[in-house]
């Protein structure tokens, strides 16, 4: 019966359920002084355009397989043309020594790999999120917030 | 239309479900009562000192205070028997006025906006005498019932990780993720991982099904629903979970043949009663269902649940046609909720009294009444009011571009909007966009509506206009499924009585039409 409860609450609370928007979080190394981005510098750091951190620590980003529909919308997104276009830009081979990409398998694996690295940068579905990263704003808003950028469907 | 008001008590559900005991087999025993009986100054924190629990220690200065919280939650929790459950949280708090942890069960499982409200205080006012995991848990409480969900989440995810044979609060989080939040994939994740850990936890199988009947899979859920209530033949919630699912599966014969079951295993487990009463109503035997209501409105003490029960009842009028007289209910009830200081209640009764209103002017009125009854109550909690609040400004918007009152339209729109750029709430959201997406409809931009509405798609009065303006637009294929998906919808809300039978009507009269075009 509880479950009544719980479909009452999602049929009135929230979007679709099929088409339920994710909210895709930006998340670094909880030593990472950095709060808050905007797009256009998340924009520039996947277009290895920015290649460090205020502090001087190299930027990693780290991202699911780029063919997850997730982070089809991320790139998308990001760099703003299509999911080939941005597949090009961040396999590039030439960035590896500025600002290299790793794609992991899980958001668990990218919570590993950037609560491992002070320079990483990842992007995860934000119910995966832990203290063990912290979350960053893009354009002042942080998940869930109205207008959020990284709002996916 | 008791759905908002239950949100609350859905939300404790998941949030503070994290008690010593599993009672995995919902014993209305407490599964870590103390042998004591009588009430000790001594520390009975349950903390630990040494190896880590498995499940989260409650704290609290009281043996009674402990054993009334353990029973609470049996009872709410396993047996989903929530004014019993409700009596003992108070019983806890009543032992350990500090308790944090009863104090935020109290705030939660009540009815009652004052008291959840007062409660809620009081939880944060000793959240210190708490453990750092269970103020890990409030926090995660807090933060869902004011929107503050990303600590929440974090919270959740650092619980989870730090009690992986939590098999409640890992349950619970499941469950809040899959039906509170949508978050399939993540909550299907955590159910599963569960029940490969213990495949006989039965609660998990309960919300899985739920996960599936929700995340459009539901065919995988009447097998867990089998499962679950064979393993527990003497419990009324398996069954009455199985209707649930029978009836949003649309088999309304087989939801009955289950809510019985549960009534014939326990008389008392009045959601069944509840559930048989909606059953007849989306069947359309509203004498029947106003009969049932009745009866399930006897079942309850709580004078909130009885009030929402009648809404319900009141609804069936508007379900059969009968406006006159519905209206006359509603009035009588929203007078009874008015002298009960409900201001929700009382709102959402004039709200759906607007929906069925044919008189676009008259059901404007209505709305001025709704909305002037929420801003004279002091005793609504902030999230009732916005959600509310945002449901009449929403009802406005379609009511008045439906009459092609673009002006009204576009100045309910605009109080909306200015929620919305502050609000992080899904409900005021929704309703938003779905609001953007009627005045745009009405202004004839039915490309750019279809967007908007479609932000609301659990909304059946969004669905309804989406197909509207999906055929506008020259997507008959998209409009004839949302009608479908609409035509679909078997639930209580207000909204559903209103626009579900007007689609499926319209897909009746739109077979007719091209059978007899095939005929000639």
């Amino acid at each position: 019966m509880r479950n009544r409860l719980f479909i009452a609450c999602l049929l009135v609370l929230s979007a679709a359920s099929v088409a339920l928007a994710t909210d895709f979080a930006v998340v670094v190394n909880p030593a990472n002084p950095v709060r808050q981005l905007t797009l256009s510098e998340l924009t520039r750091m996947f277009k290895a355009k920015t290649s460090s951190w205020p502090g001087g620590k190299g930027i990693t980003i780290v991202l699911r397989d780029p063919n997850s529909p997730g982070t089809k919308f991320i790139i998308e997104k990001v760099l703003g043309g299509t999911l080939e276009e941005g597949k090009v830009v961040l396999s590039d081979p030439g960035r590896k020594a500025t600002v290299p990409v790793v794609f992991a398998e899980s958001d668990d694996e990218i919570l590993r790999i950037v609560e491992g690295n002070p320079g990483a940068i990842g992007v995860i579905d934000v119910y995966n999120i832990t203290s063990g990263v912290k979350v960053v704003k893009i354009d002042e808003k942080q998940p869930f917030d109205p207008g959020y950028a990284l709002k996916g469907h | 239309m008791k759905i908002r008001s239950a949100f609350p008590l859905m939300a404790i559900a998941i949030l503070i479900s994290c008690t010593a005991a599993q009672a995995q087999e919902a014993a209305p025993q407490p599964a870590s009562a103390p042998a004591q009986t009588t009430d000790q100054a001594t520390s009975a924190t349950t903390a630990a000192a040494t190896a880590q629990p498995e499940t989260i220690p409650v704290t609290t200065q009281s043996l009674i205070a402990k054993q009334a919280y353990e029973m609470g939650m049996v009872q709410s929790e396993d047996r989903l028997f929530l004014d019993e459950g409700l009596d003992f949280f108070r019983q806890a708090v009543k032992a350990d006025p500090t308790f944090a942890m009863g104090h935020a069960a109290v705030g939660y499982f009540t009815p009652d906006p004052g008291e959840a409200r007062r409660e809620g205080l009081l939880a944060v006012k000793y959240i210190d005498n708490a453990s750092p995991d269970e103020q890990l848990l409030i926090r995660f409480m807090n933060g869902r019932k004011n929107g503050d969900l990303v600590p929440a989440i974090s919270a959740m995810n650092d619980l989870l990780a730090k009690y992986p044979y939590d098999k409640r609060l890992a349950n619970m989080a499941g469950g809040w993720l899959c039906s509170g939040q949508g978050a399939y994939e993540r909550g299907e994740e955590i159910l599963v991982r569960l029940l490969k850990l213990d495949p006989r936890y039965f609660p998990a199988m309960n919300n899985l099904a739920y996960c599936y009947a929700l995340s459009g899979q539901a065919q995988l859920a009447p097998p867990l629903m089998e499962q679950y209530a064979a393993a527990l033949p003497n419990e009324p919630n398996p069954q009455d979970s199985y209707g649930e699912i029978m009836r949003i599966l649309g088999d309304y014969p087989a939801a009955l043949e289950h809510y019985q079951k549960a009534l014939q295993i326990n008389p008392k487990f009045n959601f069944s009663q509840l559930g048989i009463a909606s059953t007849y109503a989306l069947m359309g035997d509203e004498k029947l269902a106003r009969a049932q209501y009745l009866v399930a409105m006897k079942g309850t003490k709580d004078h909130v649940t009885q009030l929402n029960y009648r809404m319900l009842w009141g609804l069936t009028y508007y379900r059969e046609n009968q406006p006159r007289v519905a209206r006359l209910e509603m009035t009588k009830i929203a007078a009874e909720a008015h002298s009960e200081g409900l201001a929700v209640q009382e709102a959402e009764i004039h709200r759906t009294m607007a929906l069925f209103n044919p008189n676009p002017a008259a059901a404007l009125k209505d709305l001025d009444a709704a909305r002037a009854v929420l801003s004279e109550s002091h005793k609504v909690l902030p999230g009732d009011w916005e959600t509310e609040s945002s449901s009449i400004l929403q009802s406005r918007a379609f009511i008045a571009a439906g009459a092609g009152m673009v002006n009204a339209a576009q100045a309910a729109l605009k109080p909306l909007s200015e929620m919305a750029a502050t609000s992080r709430s899904n409900p005021v959201q929704n309703s938003y966009h779905s609001a953007n997406g009627a005045v745009l409809f009405a202004k004839g931009e039915y490309a750019a509506a279809i967007p908007e509405l479609q932000e609301d798609a659990q909304n059946p009065l969004s669905l309804r206009l989406l197909a509207k303006a999906q055929a506008k637009a020259g997507q008959s294929a998209e409009a004839q499924k949302t009608l479908a998906t609409l035509a679909a919808i078997s639930d209580e809300r207000v909204e559903t009585a209103f626009a579900a039978p007007q689609a499926r009507a319209q897909l009746k009269n739109d077979t007719v039409q091209t059978a007899q075009r095939g005929a000639h």
